[in-house]
């Protein structure tokens, strides 16, 4: 079997360790040796996005050579994918050495519903969920990326699962990594946006690719609907394969 | 006009605690963005016309110095005259100085931000010169001293009943109404009477062509036709960035302009001026004068980053689709520019002391990015910024980090850096995580993340990590 290598954000690793095995399992799932390097660490998003780039290029650094031997590399995360792949050839603008390196690892980092889809090529995953869901499109995910298809797919052909539509699926959670603490009653503001459009849609349960837009979203929906759920797309998928129904609310 | 760029937090905060403009903001952004959209659609290829659009700015940038070369050139055959204002200062002495010469006691303008970033209304009337916007919006925002909501709708959210309660204390109006047609008709006969005798007016510029030293403006009011043929001497205030090589790279950037702004294939008034009137014809302006204004530009120009900032058509789409301005309207920006747009110019031309706070009210989401007519990475620029200003970088002014952030950083980047450190701070964490039950969920943490647990709660660290899961596992 090919193997997949695990890139498993600091947040995951830390916070929410859950979301990373539902990604081995799917990886598994679609007939992939999951393998993970344990000297792994950060990709430095929010150093980088706080303008501290010298301690991004060493977070930067480490990442490129835990991966860089790697074929195929997976993580459930939109804007931590996003970061591997656009933003470390501009990091390394200045250090040829280390930007190629990082242009050559770049194509083969893969966020989970694209590896999932355009990777391994499955759509179906056999996989079956009693649930209304609603998709948020996190932006890194969609923006970044261009990934919105997969996971719309991948939710489509859960059977039992419905997918409604969802008003401002694709407007900003609020969220932005530190923008959420320093700009508190903005982002509040659009949070509770998000919040109400899932409200209105109906859904039981609000999927989404990315662990940031998950604790903004689910940290809200539990201080002010606690019986209302937010839900990474790994768990979702994951929890409606065979031999472990709804493994994780 | 009074620039508030450094109380963008508490101007923020009162514009989300009022109900008008949230009830403008709920209205006025989606539905500019899906006229744009829907505009869009009457392109045989809108991806191609946005594409096409970009480029033209890209290569206009790429040529910028040759064009405004050849652009004056051309002005000058055609008769204009070139003014090449190094900062405000030199635009305003210069407008002011020729008013005077030509013995006017007031001014008219077309709405024109650049005339805003000059400051240029206060300048006059410190000179003893009146000037009056003509555009209705920008008119009702000057008698309130207010600054524009958005660049569109400068006042849109403003209640009917305050624009009566201005215009019967400032003259316009005689008797008290709240009709909008009355009031609009009061205004258009308080602004003609300033037409019928004028000595000079001013407009801003949308485009400048190289080719053949014709300035272009467009509006929907007809009121900045007046201001280009009623006075004896018209002058255009251009930022240097304005110039496109050719009138056909500029009738495209009208397309996509105007579709951008308004959603329409073309504004209603669409004004070319290759020079004054000439012998044989019978009106147009007997004098025109191009300010071309430089106020830092040319320094933004020599840095490929900051460089990228000029390429704005000033169209106001990224407003439209921002989040963060889509909750707190134009006034936090506190200057001429507000939403992406002005978190992109704003810190390139006033530097980064000032807006410290706009470079960072950004979630990063890209949508301002993915419909900018004239290809800007709004959020890349704002990473930049984010890092110059960490740098203390001089030329931006740069305000350097807070020294407890940085150590922050600093010792997550060493942990990040060696899996044995990674580890202890993984322990350190999922010892913290005893202190709290079985998957809690953290209200606050005493005077960490107050920012965030305004609204939110947040998720203990797991008692066993990702890492330890995974070492520990049976298959």
């Amino acid at each position: 079997m090919p193997r997949a290598s695990l890139f498993i954000p600091c947040i995951v690793d830390l916070v929410l360790p859950g979301i990373g095995e539902s990604t081995a399992a799917l990886v598994r799932h679609v007939g992939h040796t999951p393998v993970y390097h344990r000297e792994q660490t950060c990709c430095g998003l929010m150093a980088f996005n706080s303008g501290f780039r010298d301690e991004a290029r060493t977070l930067a650094r480490h990442f490129i050579q835990v991966f860089e031997d790697d074929a195929t590399i997976v993580s459930p995360s939109g804007s931590c994918v996003n970061m591997v792949k656009n933003r470390y050839p501009e990091l390394f603008a200045d250090e040829p050495d280390w930007q190629r390196r990082a242009l050559e690892l770049a194509p083969r980092v893969f966020e989970l519903s694209q590896f999932l889809v355009d990777h391994a090529g499955v759509i179906d995953l056999g996989a079956h969920r009693h649930a209304t869901v609603a998709y948020h499109e996190s932006c890194s995910t969609l923006n970044g990326l261009g990934v919105s298809a997969q996971p719309k797919a991948l939710l489509g052909a859960v059977r039992g699962t419905t997918l409604v539509p969802f008003k401002g699926a694709d407007v900003c959670c609020g969220f932005g990594g530190t923008f959420a603490n320093a700009f508190p009653e903005i982002s509040t503001a659009l949070v509770a946006q998000k919040v109400g459009y899932f409200l209105e849609s109906g859904a039981e349960l609000l999927v989404m690719c990315d662990p940031g837009c998950l604790l903004n979203i689910q940290g809200y929906l539990h201080r002010h609907h606690p019986g209302k759920t937010a839900m990474h797309l790994a768990d979702y998928l994951a929890g409606g394969l065979p031999g472990n129904p709804g493994r994780r609310p | 006009m009074k620039v508030t760029t450094d109380r963008f937090r508490q101007t923020a905060l009162e514009e989300l605690a009022n109900a008008r403009t949230q009830k403008f903001l709920q209205i006025l952004p989606l539905r500019l963005s899906a006229r744009r959209q829907e505009a869009y659609g009457s392109f045989s290829d809108p991806e191609a016309a946005h594409r096409l659009g970009q480029a033209i700015r890209g290569e206009a940038l790429a040529r910028l110095p040759e064009l405004l070369e050849t652009f004056e050139r051309n002005a000058l055959a055609n008769g204009a005259k070139i003014f090449w204002a190094a900062d405000s200062q030199a635009a305003n002495r210069y407008i002011a100085d020729l008013a005077r010469s030509k013995g006017a006691r007031y001014v008219t303008k077309g709405k024109s931000m650049i005339t805003e970033e000059l400051g240029l209304n206060d300048h006059l009337a410190q000179c003893g010169i009146s000037a009056w916007e003509t555009d209705l919006g920008e008119f009702i925002a000057q008698l309130l001293e207010k600054p524009p909501f958005h660049i569109v709708g400068p006042a849109i959210n403003i209640p009917v009943e305050q624009i009566r309660d201005i215009f019967l204390e400032k003259g316009v109006l005689d008797q008290p109404t709240l009709d909008p047609v009355t009031l609009g008709r009061a205004a258009r006969r308080f602004l003609r009477d300033k037409f019928r005798d004028l000595q000079m007016g001013i407009t801003g510029v949308n485009i400048a062509v190289a080719e053949t030293g014709t300035v272009i403006n467009v509006e929907n009011e007809g009121n900045i036709r007046f201001n280009k043929s009623a006075p004896k001497t018209l002058v255009c205030v251009m930022s240097l960035e304005k110039v496109v090589p050719t009138l056909a790279d500029a009738l495209h950037q009208l397309r996509v302009l105007c579709r951008s702004a308004t959603g329409q294939a073309a504004g209603a008034y669409i004004s070319l001026d290759s020079g004054p009137k000439k012998a044989d014809e019978t009106d147009g302006p007997e004098e025109l004068h191009i300010v071309i204004l430089d106020n830092g530009r040319s320094a933004i120009y020599q840095n490929r980053h900051t460089r990228e900032a000029l390429r704005c058509i000033r169209c106001g789409a990224c407003l439209n689709a921002c989040p963060v301005y889509g909750k707190v309207g134009g006034y936090p920006y506190g200057w001429a520019y507000s939403g992406p747009m002005g978190q992109v110019l704003t810190p390139a031309l006033r530097g980064l002391a000032e807006t410290g706070d706009l470079i960072r009210a950004c979630t990063l989401c890209h949508r301002c990015k993915t419909i900018c007519p004239a290809g800007i990475d709004h959020p890349g620029l704002l990473l930049h910024y984010r890092n110059k200003d960490v740098q203390a970088d001089p030329l931006l002014q740069g305000r350097g980090a807070d020294p407890r952030e940085r150590l922050a950083h600093r010792l997550f980047a060493l942990a990040g850096s060696r899996y044995t450190y990674w580890r202890i701070f993984s322990k350190v964490l999922s010892r913290a995580a005893r202190l709290f039950g079985k998957g809690a969920m953290l209200r606050g943490l005493g005077p960490l993340g107050r920012g965030w647990f305004l609204s939110r709660d947040l998720p203990a660290p797991a008692k066993k990590s990702f890492h330890e899961r995974w070492r520990q596992r049976k298959d």
